[in-house]
């Protein structure tokens, strides 16, 4: 009885799909902490018995996912699904033939369930290669209670924020910041400025160069040296000597004494569960006078891929459709990746009632924001690394602005002409 | 031996034979072609002749400081090792009490020093608010920016690699029990002082173990990854000025997927450790000893 019952089950399932598929060995991998490795591994197994395959996990940290990925598809030993980073698709599939076109497979998987905007970001040279998973950006996180405790509103422009810094020396001391920003985030802050003043994103799309002129970009860099100089941040040889660049991990960071940041959305508990003193709040997207855009930083954090090798592409499509799009892989997926870009799964999430609302509030920003579509190639590693580096030595004082963003800008051109 | 027992011996050293060709030998040959390729891993090499040394050496500035900042890493690291490893090992020579567990404790760092978790260690205790700078606080002085500042950040990469002088220390000490004794008595007979009796018979008859470890840790030093890739998160940061070769390799192999280039610096370290092997050992005609050789 219970065979009949699993045979009549899993005919039932092919016939709802449209597809004849025969029980099939898969592997998928991915990159994440513990959580998530748990969640996954457990709607894995949920689709899995659904359609009646076998999917062997492959999970690591972020830290040298790359790698391993690289080398794998290199060497054609990639697991059937895949989670790629979304900057990653370039560099796996620049003309769109090094991976699966999951349009070819549009009978399985539900693909109304994204945007034709969110389809297109996932796509190279028309051809779809990965499905987002979920939609990320920057947003502004303030630490309210040190702002309450420097007698100063939590602000809302670039203005209000230079402005709250004497109030902050004054009531919590010289090694208060409103604000903090080093690195990476240094980075994204130049970025985002100068993209409010010109209404571009750093690569334009039409030439596939720098969009910015040199000007443009000097004062963006001037606009992060006057945080510096005004004692908004942390200087950037400051921050270095905390050790780590990690802010979530550092006791200025939990006392409130470092009380804003400009973080993705998706990481909003990470930073507002270590706060010992006040709570973190997002906020809207602060803005310079004059600005064109609101420049947000928006993208798809991760996609879902299949392999163009894999031995049982329909196969892998039930599996990836199971975990985005019905009900059994949502539930056992839950937020683990951010707010999912699915509609079906976002609905089903809420109805569950699995979606942090703070959380759901960050993403509401970054949804809402105004700004240029955001080229993958702002995150390939040598156009970061020129950007990053460059910077680094223009806040040593050994470039001025200017010479720092002709460097910039000459360096990331010979990258995109490479590309 | 008979056709046999040279099979069977054959048999016997193939695993280790395999292993040398393919992990190796076929790799280390393979790099050098790479070396002269464009090859972005996801699609073939191709041949660009000596264009990735000649980008090197005219256009390539993260490689000039990368070298420049191995060299003064490597030509630090490796004479401090060696003393501070040589005088811990004669200190252990001597006959104290719990003595072996002396000479287990001071081996245990170079166990644990390659580990990730010292590393991070090693990132809290010079950290601005770190053990170091405290101390350096109850003694009246101002902290120092270990990781921030330029001048500093590769010494914290050095005394790293310093602790990590176990192995080393291990090998002079056992070249330190194998001196005859009775050159000591000799010595002492003639009224040397222990200062003279280290300098005129220790330091001369250790000298080819001297010699050997000099080798090694300069191979090492070169190889040097762990350290710097996690203290500063492989950004070799503050301004590259922890940006050692292995670093600026694994950057262009795994980060840029330019392995090509990786290769051709992988093989200008291959080279600069080369030649310096060479001098050492056409130096050594002249100050290592080996007992028995007619030209010493």
């Amino acid at each position: 009885m219970k065979k009949t019952a699993t045979l009549l089950a899993t005919l039932a399932v092919a016939l709802s799909t449209g597809v004849s598929t025969q029980a099939a060995e898969l592997r998928m991998s991915w990159w994440g902490g513990d959580s998530r490795h748990i969640a996954t591994q457990e709607a894995l197994k949920i689709c899995g018995d659904k359609y009646g395959h076998t999917i062997s996990p492959e999970f690591t940290g972020f830290n040298g996912h790359l790698e391993k990925l690289t080398t794998q598809l290199a060497g054609g030993t990639e697991a059937d699904i895949m989670q790629v980073n979304w900057p990653w698709l370039p560099l796996f599939s620049k003309n769109g033939d090094g991976l699966a076109d999951l349009g070819a497979l549009s009978d399985i998987i539900d693909l109304s369930n994204w945007t034709e905007e969110q389809l297109a970001s996932g796509s190279m040279k028309g051809v779809l290669n990965g499905l987002p998973v979920s939609t990320t950006g920057r947003v502004f996180m303030f630490n309210e209670g040190s702002y309450e405790a420097a007698g100063v509103a939590v602000p809302t422009t670039w203005g209000e924020l230079l402005a709250a810094t004497p109030a902050f020396k004054e009531k919590l001391g010289d090694e208060a910041y409103p604000f903090d920003a080093t690195t990476l985030d240094v980075v994204l802050l130049v970025s985002m400025v100068t993209t409010q003043a010109t209404g571009k994103d750093l690569v334009d799309p039409a030439t596939n160069t720098v969009a910015w002129t040199a000007e443009e970009l000097a004062k963006g860099i001037a606009f992060y040296q006057n945080l510096v100089d005004t004692g908004t941040i942390r200087s950037w040889e400051g921050a270095a000597a905390s050790g780590t660049d990690n802010l979530w991990e550092m006791p200025e960071w939990a006392d409130g004494h470092l009380a804003g940041s400009y973080q993705w959305d998706s990481t909003y508990s990470k930073y507002a569960d270590p706060i010992t003193v006040g709570h973190l709040v997002p906020v809207g997207i602060l803005t310079i006078d004059g600005a064109v855009t609101e420049g947000v930083y928006r993208k798809p954090s991760m996609t879902f891929a299949i392999s163009k090798r894999s031995k049982d592409p329909q196969a892998a499509a039930q599996v990836l459709n199971c975990l985005l799009n019905e009900p059994e892989g949502i539930a056992a997926m839950s937020d683990q990746r951010g707010l999912p870009s699915s509609k079906a799964a976002l609905a089903e999430l809420e109805k569950l009632g699995k979606i942090d609302p703070t959380l759901k509030a960050a993403n509401d920003i970054v949804m809402a924001g105004s700004g240029p579509t955001v080229s993958p190639y702002n995150e390939d590693p040598q156009v970061r690394d020129t950007f990053q580096s460059t910077l680094e030595e223009f806040a040593y004082g050994q470039l001025s602005a200017m010479e720092a963003a002709e460097i910039i800008i000459d360096g990331i051109n010979g990258r995109l002409a490479e590309l | 031996m008979g056709g046999d027992s040279k099979f069977l011996g054959l048999l016997y050293i193939s695993p280790y034979v395999i292993g040398l060709l393919v992990f190796t030998a076929i790799p280390f040959v393979y790099s050098f072609y790479l070396s002269f390729t464009d090859y972005p891993l996801m699609t073939a090499p191709v041949w660009v002749g000596l264009d990735n040394y000649l980008e090197l050496f005219t256009s390539d500035r993260t490689f000039r400081k990368s070298l420049s900042v191995t060299l003064v890493y490597v030509f630090t690291t490796v004479p401090l090792k060696l003393v501070f490893a040589l005088f811990i090992a004669v200190i252990l020579n001597y006959r104290l009490k719990m003595i072996n567990f002396f000479r287990t404790a001071y081996y245990v760092p170079s166990i644990l020093g390659g580990s990730v978790a010292v590393a991070v260690l090693w990132r809290y205790i010079f950290a601005k608010a770190g053990v170091v700078n405290m101390a350096l606080g109850f003694f009246g002085m101002d902290p120092i920016n270990w990781f921030g500042d330029p001048n500093y950040a590769l010494f914290i990469i050095t005394l790293l690699r310093v602790w990590q002088f176990g192995s080393a220390m291990i090998i002079f000490l056992a070249a330190l029990q194998s001196v005859d004794k009775s050159l000591y008595e000799s010595a002492a007979i003639d009224g040397a002082n222990k200062w003279q009796t280290f300098r005129s018979i220790t330091l001369p008859l250790i000298t080819p173990v001297i010699f050997f470890n000099l080798i090694m840790q300069t191979v090492q030093a070169f190889q040097e990854f762990n350290g710097p890739y996690i203290i500063t998160n492989g950004t070799g940061s503050p301004l590259k000025s922890t940006y050692l070769l292995p670093l600026y390799i694994y950057d262009e192999a795994f980060k840029k997927f330019d392995m090509g280039y990786a290769s051709a610096i992988a093989w200008v370290m291959f080279f600069i450790i080369m030649v310096l092997t060479l001098v050492a050992f056409w130096s050594s005609r002249r100050w290592v000893y080996y007992a028995g050789d007619k030209r010493s």
